[in-house]
């Protein structure tokens, strides 16, 4: 049966929260505490690469391989966010990257939420072959495409342009979501849909009123997913986008990994640069949770 | 061999929802010759861009270059990329050739010239030789640059490399800067311990291994009647080699599979006075500001004083066999115009303003080795620039093959020198490379 | 799901299944479906179409750095993937991947289910922590994260070979951990399962809140003992989101590319420890052969294809029941 649940839904963590705690949940059992215990400590060691970013970005270079490993920015400071943010491409790769990545999601969620409809909600020749080229595209090497995307690109007068790269990243993440929100589609029973239309709804008003929100748990999975990719992608906007005015971040991150004949790679400067990237993905999560809340999982879609 | 006229074959015309796959060349790439110029000579006035590799040009040389462009050129104006070195030929493999897109000058590394060069991704510049500086600019830079006598690419700054140690450590050990190589390998293993190297060098720093190689007058790779082979198993550049291996051997504590180590921090006291793990390094000049005594500089941040005490830190040059200076592998890039740049007189006009006494000279007072040899005083005449001078004139580059990137882009070069570095048999492991890499150095 | 209708007699679950065996009303308008996909087939054939269009051709050319100036290539035939199967190393490179991918793929599904089944099995505020933990990592961008791994195990500076020599083990003072193959691919193995358990832990988590409760409590009246009803309840509901991430898994592992590289610029032995992605890298933009990294390209695609095909057979089979 097709009803995969959800593949992802990430966001719908906090939408956990409302489900029935019956009297068995409440007691205390010694299992439970060493369950938490555990991941507790998984959740530290999870997070110490992270801390450990933060904390060498906060700390000097002079610092910052010495044998005595520093685990706390004792002699810390803002110096190397300072310095990242001193020169000028900060802001302006930062608003190239909001720019390619906030038009992938919105294309990528269209594009495959419509690619997806068709496939879990029609039976039609070459629905299955459509499904296994999905899969199979991702299957592709993309190390050995960079000149003829390069190419490509060029003669449509698309490189250094945020329209460019924007083609090559929806396409490059549509595949995997068509997949993933085929489940989420499947899940919603047609029924619904249908039960809406007697009612007296048109076949779009009953879509956008009935199974559109019930697709709100897969839709944020899926432009997660999507924000993810396009964010810290690296290489294709690197043939993509040549000019220094045209770049994204992870381009921008790029240039403090240079040594230079006038100093060494400064990894406190990195680590801060990397921290100013992680930033806004952490913001973005903060919003879609925040969307999340209100149980939209029950209902129709839980078994 | 032969120049091809740029016959950009490039399939795909444009984006289409129906994305025709029709074969159509991308026009007229227009010959660089035709430039339409006005009536009286001058080139017309356009935008052309200049790409510089990573950060090393500061930022008032890149303004002297756009104001005085821009100036000289009425109503032109330039545009200054920076490339990061690691992506540098990713990006020269796209660009140079799409004369739609293509910067008109840039920089390269020096190693990286000859198989641009070969393949005529760059502009001839023999007529334009003499009066950028002829025989005063650095004739290795100026080799790695031609083809088939042709100059196609130029030096556009030199580095290079010398050693840096602690001189309280070697004299305390009562030693004193040498004088031949075999004195400085007998040196640095005195002074190895356990826990700290005589001479810290990771096994794969091909860059700094070679100068024993060029110290026993033993060549990479030659060229004869137009055909490149690999002469690692030359007696000469063996018995570099094996020198090599016992000098890291014998006083090396980093690991065989190390490379690009931030050997700088070996020298330094540990942040809370431990000992130094290095009593020797060899880096490029510039190492010297990450060496030295703790302090604060002006925004309140710990940095290193750049070895202002010169009993406890000082340099040398790699010695040779026989005294005098070892050549080194010297740092540096080329620069040279697109074959496909669409204003070639305006780029010409370009590296006139590059080559300048002037441009020269604020190369040099950063701390960039002029590509003029003329202009070298304006590196200034404390010991670091004496000692950057002196090694930089004896210094010597990689050859000047065609295939020679693609034999850095295999990572050739790091798995011969582990291999050596791990204790193997120098004469088997140099054969074994010798018939790898001879294949590639031909091909462009 | 399935599972769910033969536990609990859910009306809705059951319906699709109905939908499916009266077809006919959507058969009247058979060109939506068609449309719906024009707008995904679209940009995909813009973007892909054409490169790997390109790298058939190349594949089948000589093609160099010289051609991609400008000289003409010329065409021959299939010399290039003759060329590479001669090659051991292209061998090597192949088995290595594919092992590595296996590894690495299954162990970050089992400790991605572990985690899920944790978060399941705790309290709000553990949970709560464990989650914002692995979001925290999702978060860190690929480059800082390799990086950050590269400094935990540097051979010199290293917390990993501190906090051993601090416990007593003292040949871990400046043991090179990227220098063998072995311990080289323990390190990317680790960056590799950290990056990835954190999207698997909570697309099986999501899957596990959407178990339900009552028919556990049941269950459990009925006697079903935890590992029972793990085995008999939650595993089989789970199993499809299971499924289609070990899928997505594998794909991505097997293209596992910058990781590597980034460890192995701190000094590795490069040739044994590159993987297809690298390899593919190194032939192309490295030493300038376009021809045979397209053919080394086409070449994996295919691999890939007929490796996966019998799960993916299975994935729709089950799909279609």
């Amino acid at each position: 049966m097709t009803t995969a649940p959800a593949p992802v839904v990430p966001g719908s963590v906090a939408a956990t929260a409302p489900r029935p705690t019956g009297p068995r949940r409440r007691r205390i059992r010694p299992a439970r505490v060493v369950l938490s215990a555990v991941a507790v400590v998984v959740a530290v060691v999870w997070v110490f690469p992270v801390y450990w970013m933060v904390n060498s970005s906060l700390l000097p270079q002079a610092r910052l391989q010495s044998r005595e490993p520093n685990f706390f920015p004792t002699n810390g400071s803002l110096h190397n966010y300072a310095d990242v943010l001193d020169g000028t491409g900060f802001f302006a790769a930062l608003r190239m990257s909001l720019v390619v990545t906030l038009s992938t999601v919105a294309l990528v969620l269209v594009f495959a939420l419509l690619a997806a409809l068709a496939i879990s909600r029609f039976r039609f020749r070459g629905r299955k072959s459509f499904v296994i080229a999905m899969l199979f595209i991702q299957m592709l090497p993309a190390e050995g495409m960079f000149i003829a995307q390069y190419r490509m690109l060029s003669d449509a007068h698309l490189l250094d342009r945020a329209i460019g790269v924007t083609i090559l990243y929806t396409a490059a993440v549509v595949p995997f979501t068509v997949w993933m929100l085929r489940g989420f589609v499947a899940g919603i029973p047609a029924e619904l849909e249908e039960a809406g239309m007697v009612d007296g709804l048109s076949r779009t008003q009953a879509f956008l009123r009935i199974t559109f929100p019930l697709l709100a748990p897969g839709l944020v999975a899926a432009g997660v997913y999507a924000f993810l990719q396009a964010w810290n992608e690296f290489t294709i906007a690197l043939v993509a986008l040549p000019s220094d005015a045209s770049q994204t971040l992870p381009l921008w991150l790029r240039s403090f990994l240079n040594a230079s004949v006038s100093k060494g790679v400064d990894w406190g400067e990195v680590m801060a640069a990397s921290t100013l990237i992680a930033l806004p993905v952490i913001v973005f999560f903060l919003l879609v949770q925040g969307r999340m809340t209100g149980g939209l999982v029950s209902g129709a879609v839980k078994g | 061999m032969k120049r091809n006229r740029l016959v950009v074959a490039s399939v795909a015309s444009t984006i289409t929802l129906a994305m025709a796959l029709t074969a159509c060349s991308s026009g007229s790439d227009a010959p660089a010759d035709d430039e339409s110029t006005s009536a009286d000579g001058t080139p017309e006035p356009a935008d052309i861009t200049l790409w510089l590799a990573g950060p090393d040009t500061p930022d008032a040389l890149r303004d002297y270059l756009t104001s005085t462009f821009e100036e000289e050129n009425p109503g032109s104006t330039l545009t200054i990329e920076q490339q990061e070195w690691p992506d540098l030929v990713t990006s020269l493999t796209t660009a140079l050739p799409d004369a739609e897109n293509t910067p008109d000058v840039t920089e390269i590394g020096n190693t990286q010239s000859p198989t641009f060069t070969t393949v005529g991704a760059f502009r001839d510049l023999t007529p334009l030789y003499e009066e950028l500086g002829g025989d005063a600019l650095l004739p290795s830079f100026v080799e790695v640059g031609m083809a088939e006598g042709k100059n196609y690419s130029l030096p556009y700054y030199f580095g290079s490399r010398y050693m840096f140690y602690r001189k309280d450590i070697w004299t305390a050990a009562g030693l004193e800067a040498p004088t031949t190589l075999s004195e400085f390998s007998d040196a640095v293993k005195e002074l190895h311990t356990d826990s700290q190297s005589g001479f810290a060098i990771g096994g794969q720093d091909w860059r700094n291994g070679i100068s024993w190689v060029f110290a026993n007058d033993g060549e990479l790779a030659v060229e004869e009647d137009g055909k490149w082979t690999s002469t690692l198993s030359d007696a000469n550049t063996i018995k570099g080699l094996e020198q090599w291996q016992d000098v890291f051997e014998g006083a090396s504590n980093v690991p065989a599979s190390a490379m690009d180590v931030a050997y700088w921090d070996f020298l330094n006291d540990g942040t809370d006075g431990e000992a130094p793990e290095a009593a020797t390094i060899m880096a490029p000049n510039w190492a010297r500001w990450s060496i030295g005594d703790l302090t604060t500089n002006d925004d309140g941040e710990e940095v290193r004083d750049g070895m202002v005490d010169d009993s406890k830190y000082d340099i040398f040059g790699l010695p040779g066999v026989d005294g005098g200076l070892a050549p080194v592998f010297a740092g540096g890039s080329n620069i040279g115009i697109s074959a496909q740049s669409q204003h070639p007189e305006l780029a010409e006009n370009l590296l006139r303003i590059i080559f300048s006494e002037e441009y020269q000279t604020m190369l040099g007072e950063n701390g960039l080795g002029p590509a003029n040899s003329d202009y070298v005083s304006s590196l200034g005449d404390d010991k670091f620039a004496q000692t950057m001078i002196d090694t930089a004139a004896v210094s010597q580059l990689t050859p000047a093959a065609p295939g020679w990137a693609a034999v850095e882009g295999a990572s050739l070069y790091e798995q011969l020198f582990q291999a050596i570095a791990e204790g193997g048999d120098v004469t088997e492991i140099a054969a074994e490379y010798d018939e790898k890499i001879t294949p590639m150095l031909n091909n462009g | 799901m399935s599972a769910t209708s033969t536990v609990a007699s859910d009306p809705a679950a059951d319906a699709p299944d109905r939908r499916r065996e009266q077809p006919p009303r959507r058969r009247r308008r058979p060109r939506l479906p068609y449309a719906l996909l024009v707008p995904a087939v679209a940009v995909i054939l813009v973007a892909v179409g054409y490169p790997v269009y390109w790298q058939v051709v190349t594949s089948l050319q000589e093609f160099g750095l010289a051609q991609q100036f400008g000289a003409p290539p010329t065409f021959v035939g299939l010399d290039n993937y003759a060329r590479l199967f001669m090659d051991p190393s292209l061998w090597a490179v192949v088995v290595r991947s594919l092992l590595f991918c296996l590894v690495n793929a299954g162990l970050t599904v089992g400790i991605g289910v572990a985690l899920a089944l944790l978060m399941n099995a705790v309290g709000r505020v553990p949970r709560l922590v464990l989650q914002v933990a692995l979001l925290l990592a999702w978060a860190m961008p690929m480059v800082a994260a390799v990086t950050v791994f590269k400094w935990l195990f540097d051979w010199r500076s290293g917390v990993v070979n501190w906090l051993l020599v601090a416990i007593g083990l003292d040949q871990y003072q400046g043991y090179s951990w990227l220098a063998q193959p072995m311990t080289f691919f323990l390190v990317a193995s680790l960056v590799v399962v950290w990056m990835s358990v954190p999207f698997v832990a909570l697309s099986v988590f999501a899957a596990l809140t959407q178990v339900s409760d009552e028919v556990l409590e049941a269950a459990a009246i009925d006697g079903a003992g935890p590992w029972q009803r793990f085995w008999g309840i939650i595993l089989p509901m789970v199993r499809p989101v299971i499924s289609i991430v070990l899928l997505l898994q594998i794909i991505w592992d097997l293209r596992v590319f910058a990781q590597i590289r980034i460890l192995q610029d701190a000094g590795a032995p490069i040739d044994q420890t590159n993987l297809l992605g690298n390899y593919i890298y190194e032939l192309g933009l490295g030493r300038q052969d376009f021809a045979g990294a397209s053919a080394v390209s086409i070449f994996v695609l295919l691999l890939t294809v007929l490796l996966s095909w019998p799960y993916v057979r299975s994935l729709l089979k089950e799909d279609e029941a």
